[in-house]
């Protein structure tokens, strides 16, 4: 028997002839994979500990600026090593941006399914939340949680994981909606297939590539996120350090030690640049119902 | 009409209720508000005068509505700091932020408007290019990043204009263009995406065909209907001039409304909190308000109640 030529477009849609990678988009692929490398790698990698003290070799410059290669971009105010600072806050501020990025992804596709799946009064309270949370900058909202409750890791990630939660669940409940209207759910469901069946295994890989697009696409904005409230000393706390921080920190020495500043923040600029543009890619070639 | 600006109107309403509750509701979650707003170690009488005042011995849904009912007043407590009340104190530092974030809306759409224009007529050409890496870089170059950098050059290298504080326009200068690349950017980009979208539609080749000059069809038909999506943006610009320049006003030290909502979430002052909180709910309630009716007047077909998708 032949295989079934019975491709329903929705389903299978054409593959776009296989384009060149763009060189900025492979720019920026390499760097993000080596800072997945360095925030993997932190302990083995980092040439001291990101609290260690170095007393006699306080505010020294960057190496190729006058300073010792015992600290290659330099030290801050305490002497203790900014690249060793740069590695863990690397690590610090990719764990946060994944952890809330995941945890946005699922509350957002988790309601937008309910939506869909029970319509009547649990969709219109959804959308209420949706209209709701597109009301406040979330900013403002996060900086008032956190004046409320304290201030936890845990609670920093799950606050930042709220974030564009309602994107995802928009995208979610209309591409369930869609997906209920077509062949393939309704012959599951008629197979007697239960409802989680249905959404995970049925539904969830025919939108899985909106919903990575969508979570590239606010994966940088975790970031920039999470370092502005770190920035303003609201984020994570002293003696865990993040990129954010590490530049608010810097700001007090921008005149005499601009160096403490400049390498947290140009890992901040290209990290969520690298995202950025991998991010634009992919919608580009995987997404048609967002452009 | 009038049907459309009432339903609006009631949206709105609803919104600016469910901020209250949030703010009730978290409040109430975050532990017993007489230890929170008067501190750990504040006198049992000070505390029991706390709860009599805000009725926290009554049943929840008593103390749900007389708070919604002192809010209606514009009774928002009083600051820890210094016992005043919080509403002055949010107020008095308005203008400030104004001061800053008018400025920057201007330079915003004088230039993100213009640029994403341009890029889209001039697709893929070198301008359109360098528009859309521009774009690109102000929305991953973080605000105060961008605001220290130019800071470093002007203030520290330069020394041609002051690092920060509010003493005269020249201290206004390196917030406003902090603010106002970020947000051009941001409007570049959409405003060029929805020319695209518009150039590509059918009635711009009709218009076309039917031997109107490029210009015309420009002028006529392709800025109007772009103008449609760039409104929502910059309903949303409108809407954040006060809560916009959070991180900003902390870079140049400016005594806006950002800059006392930090503090007052690092001391937990939280009558200050709540107050900036609904006020900026409100105000871009206000602005989403505004820019539905406007939408309402600029394409007739969302007045019939069926909103597009998306």
């Amino acid at each position: 028997m032949p295989e079934a030529p019975l491709t329903l477009p929705a389903l299978a849609p054409p593959k776009p002839p296989r384009a060149k990678l763009p060189p900025l988009v492979v720019l920026g692929a390499v760097w993000l994979a080596a800072m997945l490398g360095i925030a993997l790698l932190a302990d083995v990698i980092a040439p001291h500990g990101y609290t260690a003290l170095d007393l006699r070799n306080r505010l020294a410059p960057p190496a190729p600026f006058g300073g010792t290669w015992l600290h290659p971009l330099g030290t801050d105010e305490l002497g203790r090593d900014v690249l060793a600072r740069l590695i863990y806050s690397i690590r610090m501020s990719l764990l946060i941006a994944f952890g809330a990025t995941i945890i946005g992804a699922v509350i957002g596709t988790s309601l937008g399914f309910l939506a869909a799946h029970f319509r009547g009064l649990v969709e219109q309270g959804v959308l209420t939340l949706v209209d709701f949370s597109a009301s406040i900058p979330f900013l403002i909202l996060a900086l008032a949680v956190l004046a409320f409750f304290g201030n936890s890791l845990v609670l920093l990630v799950c606050l930042l994981g709220l974030h564009a939660w309602e994107r995802y669940a928009r995208i979610a409940r209309g591409l369930a909606l869609a997906a209920g209207a077509q062949g393939y759910a309704a012959a599951v469901r008629g197979l007697g297939a239960s409802p989680w069946r249905i959404y995970g295994r049925h539904v969830l890989p025919n939108i899985a590539s909106t919903l990575i697009v969508s979570m590239t696409l606010a994966f940088p904005e975790v970031i920039l996120l999470e370092s502005g409230l770190s920035f303003l000393g609201l984020g994570v706390q002293p003696p865990e350090t993040s990129l954010g921080s590490m530049v608010g920190y810097g700001r007090e020495y921008l005149t005499r030690a601009p160096w403490i500043l400049l390498a947290p923040a140009a890992s901040i600029v290209l990290t969520t640049l690298s995202v950025s543009l991998i991010g634009d890619w992919l919608r580009d070639r995987l997404d048609p119902t967002l452009r | 009409m009038l049907r459309f600006v009432a339903s609006r109107l009631a949206r709105a309403l609803l919104t600016i209720a469910m901020v209250v509750t949030f703010a009730f509701v978290v409040l109430r979650l975050s532990g017993d508000p007489a230890q929170i707003i008067m501190g750990a170690d504040a006198p049992p009488e000070a505390i029991a005068a706390f709860r009599s005042a805000w009725r926290l011995d009554e049943p929840i849904w008593v103390q749900y509505l007389s708070y919604f009912w002192a809010i209606l007043q514009g009774d928002l407590g009083r600051s820890m700091r210094d016992g005043r009340d919080a509403i002055v104190l949010v107020a008095e530092r308005i203008p400030a932020t104004l001061a800053l974030t008018v400025p920057a809306l201007l330079v915003k759409i004088g230039l993100g408007i213009p640029a994403g224009i341009y890029a889209a007529l001039h697709r893929n050409s070198l301008a359109d290019r360098l528009v859309m890496v521009l774009a690109v870089a102000g929305f991953t170059v973080p605000s105060f990043v961008l605001g220290l950098l130019l800071v470093l050059i002007f203030a520290v290298q330069l020394g041609w204009l002051p690092s920060g504080g509010q003493e005269g326009w020249r201290h206004a200068i390196l917030p406003v263009v902090t603010l106002g690349l970020g947000g051009a950017a941001v409007l570049a980009r959409f405003t060029r995406s929805a020319m695209l979208e518009v150039l590509g539609q059918p009635y711009i080749r009709t218009a076309s065909a039917k031997g109107v000059p490029w210009r015309a069809v420009v002028t006529g038909h392709a800025l109007p209907n772009a103008a449609i999506p760039t409104v929502t943006i910059i309903g949303f610009m409108v809407g954040s001039l006060i809560a916009g320049a959070v991180v900003v006003e902390s870079v140049f030290s400016w005594p806006g409304v950002g800059r006392l909502m930090v503090v007052a979430v690092a001391n937990r002052d939280l009558a200050v909190v709540q107050c900036i909180l609904l006020l900026v709910a409100m105000t871009m309630v206000m602005a989403n308000l505004v820019v539905d009716i406007l939408y309402g007047l600029l394409d007739p077909r969302l007045r019939s109640g069926t909103r597009r998708a998306g």
